[in-house]
């Protein structure tokens, strides 16, 4: 086990700057996400990481050692890949036991310890399989395996549940979850789909273009994000927001979209330059006061309705527990809640701390 | 009416008279070999051929063998220069296949294009500097001299294969060796060999097979002691005569290993080949 510290680390493929001055600590057994869409620069950190990619520029601290000049097996550190990467010509007890053989290890330790890892990861029926004989989900349950078995300070995931379907994948989750309960080894996992990233993580490093734009705690990234980016990248459906302008009334403090005006708490900081609002849907509250609006989308999903209203200039999802009897075209009332009100700087898209109530 | 179903099936039904036609021109010709090398030369040469499978005889088979034919020697020494020109151009062919496929060589491109362009120079241009080059550097008539010159043909082609073939390996594969502890050689030998033995049986008998039969450059650099089989073969056409039935004979004979090569090795052959089109 091991904390893993990168100090401005820069990775350039010719002119392309896949990451560009990342700095990242991850403590001793915490469970890291990195997150981001395709190109982001994620896997290649990864692959940086675990030795795989040479880093241009920058330090990466394995433990107490710089681990900058060694290879991957030096660094102590297990990787399992998005497309498992099982070797095909042997069975799944060759798979798991590879290193150890690669180590010399006798025969019957290598057999005890591929047994005690097969059933741990309930594989023990399959030990004789070939990998094109098993299913995606016991495939990728091997590739974890001959991770585990190494038995290294550090886990590395590459999106490994992308060729699994939804319900699996799932499955999965929680059980590489349970898995770093039980064992307490440091975790970096590279995700696109922010609903893995926030269900398994105690940690998550979001990445923009080949930079973090925020990390923190899983409560963190969705309820108080650093920027627009982020925002709208954690959490479905997306965060709505709105460019509009302050307006006073009576004393009160408002908001105006487009032709609405929607209430907002008092401001205890004078904004320096223009901001966008930004709110989730759990958020939007669909009732009889408000600024008027029409259903344009009703989508049922199970637990929640999501309800999509327009206005002239704007419009909103809001999420609806149970069953909405709306229907398209009716006329309703949307408010904010207050407490729920994201505020981010229109230029710099960073997040701004004005409200009173969200402070 | 002519349903969806009845033109599919007729379709199918075209596309393999069509296929058994062209199976039928391209084994007319072998199926003719053979049947006349059980002939004596004089139901050949009469009209019509007299195809009486009471005539059939072995003594076409017999004399062939016969040292002084040199058809014994002839299999002998194709077999050498076969074996040695596959051996060595799957392993160096292995080798910088591999390299270029993994490595990001600058200039790998290229490369690449000017071991095809070696490819693109008909036989007779290249066969007279060819043999200046062999008589001045005294590899006329030797083993070795064949050897080279059928790998300066055979090993591209090895390259263009099995670089297909590298590159359809995920590079994970090799990357979740290296993590498990691998050395560069031990990936090689560990993950990589094992699962491209399909394709390297496959290009290996390729390779065999272009030095077993190859014609052309053999009898312009060979003479006396490394005739290959196909020269012993067309020896047979003799200045008075030519001896059909020994003539095919060896003919069926030399083809035999080529033969049971492929019928050994169609499973790899195809699998190798399929994969190497696919996966790249």
């Amino acid at each position: 086990m091991a904390e893993v510290t990168l100090t401005n680390v820069t990775k350039r493929f010719g002119s392309v700057l896949a990451c560009d001055d990342i700095n990242l600590h991850v403590d001793d057994g915490q469970f890291i996400s990195m997150l981001g869409p395709s190109g982001c620069g994620k896997s290649t950190l990864l692959n940086v990481i675990a030795g795989l990619e040479e880093a241009t520029s920058g330090e990466i601290k394995i433990g107490d050692r710089v681990v900058n000049n060694l290879g991957p097996f030096e660094r102590d550190v297990a990787m399992v890949f998005q497309n498992y990467a099982l070797y095909p010509h042997m069975t799944v007890a060759e798979n798991i036991g590879f290193s150890l053989r690669l180590r010399k290890r006798p025969a019957q330790e290598i057999q005890k310890r591929v047994m005690d890892v097969a059933r741990m990861l309930e594989l023990n029926q399959l030990l004789d399989r070939l990998p094109r004989e098993l299913s995606g989900g016991q495939q990728q349950r091997v590739a974890i395996g001959r991770a585990v078995i190494r038995e290294p300070s550090i886990f590395l995931f590459d999106e490994p549940f992308s060729n699994l379907d939804a319900g699996l994948r799932i499955r999965m989750r929680s059980e590489v979850k349970e898995l770093h309960q039980r064992l307490g080894v440091t975790s970096i996992f590279v995700t696109h789909d922010q609903e893995e990233a926030l269900s398994i993580s105690d940690c998550i490093a979001v990445m923009r273009a080949g930079r973090i734009e925020q990390t923190d705690t899983p409560e963190n990234v969705y309820s108080r994000p650093a920027s627009k980016y982020v925002a709208r990248f954690i959490g479905s459906p997306q965060m709505d927001i709105f460019s509009g302008e302050f307006e006073r009334q009576d004393g009160r403090l408002l908001y105006r979209i487009g032709e609405a005006l929607f209430e907002v708490p008092p401001l205890i900081n004078q904004p320096e330059a223009p901001v966008d609002i930004g709110v989730r849907p759990e958020h939007v509250l669909i009732g009889e006061k408000g600024a008027p609006a029409e259903v344009h989308i009703v989508q049922p999903i199970g637990p929640f309705t999501y309800v999509t209203a327009k206005w002239e200039g704007g419009e909103a999802t809001s999420r609806v527990t149970g069953i909405a009897h709306l229907k398209p075209k009716e006329q309703v009332y949307i408010q904010f809640d207050p407490v729920g009100l994201h505020v981010f700087d229109r230029t710099t898209e960073k997040r701004v701390n004005l409200f009173s109530l969200t402070a | 009416m002519t349903s969806y179903a009845f033109r599919r099936r007729l379709s199918r039904n075209f596309t393999r008279f069509c296929l058994a036609v062209f199976v039928c021109i391209c084994l007319g010709p072998v199926l003719w070999a053979i049947v006349t090398s059980f002939l004596p030369l004089s139901a050949m040469t009469s009209t019509p051929p007299d195809l009486n499978p009471l005539n059939a005889t072995l003594e076409n088979y017999v004399e062939v063998f016969d040292t002084s034919r040199g058809l014994l020697s002839g299999l002998i020494n194709s077999l050498i220069i076969a074996l040695f020109t596959s051996a060595i151009a799957l392993t160096l062919g292995a080798m910088a296949a591999y390299a270029l496929a993994r490595l990001n060589m600058p200039g790998s491109t290229p490369l690449l294009l000017v071991i095809l362009a070696t490819q693109m120079f008909p036989a007779i241009v290249i066969v007279i500097p060819l043999f200046l080059v062999m008589s001045r550097i005294d590899l006329i008539d030797k083993h070795i001299g064949l050897i080279v010159v059928y790998l300066s043909f055979v090993l591209p082609i090895v390259i263009w294969i099995l670089k297909g073939f590298f590159e359809g390996i995920p590079l994970e594969l090799e990357r979740a060796a290296a993590v498990d502890g691998a050395s560069p050689l031990q990936v090689f030998r560990h993950v990589i060999l094992p699962i491209s033995l399909p394709p390297l049986f496959a290009t290996g008998v390729f390779a065999f097979i272009e030095s077993w039969n190859e014609f052309f450059f053999a009898i312009i650099l060979t003479r006396i002691h490394v005739k290959t089989a196909p020269i012993a073969i067309a020896e047979f056409s003799g200045q008075y005569q030519t001896l059909y039935g020994q003539m095919l004979a060896s003919a069926v004979l030399a083809s035999l290993p080529v033969v049971v090569l492929a019928i050994i090795f169609r499973k790899f052959i195809l699998e190798g080949f399929v994969e190497g089109a696919v996966k790249a």
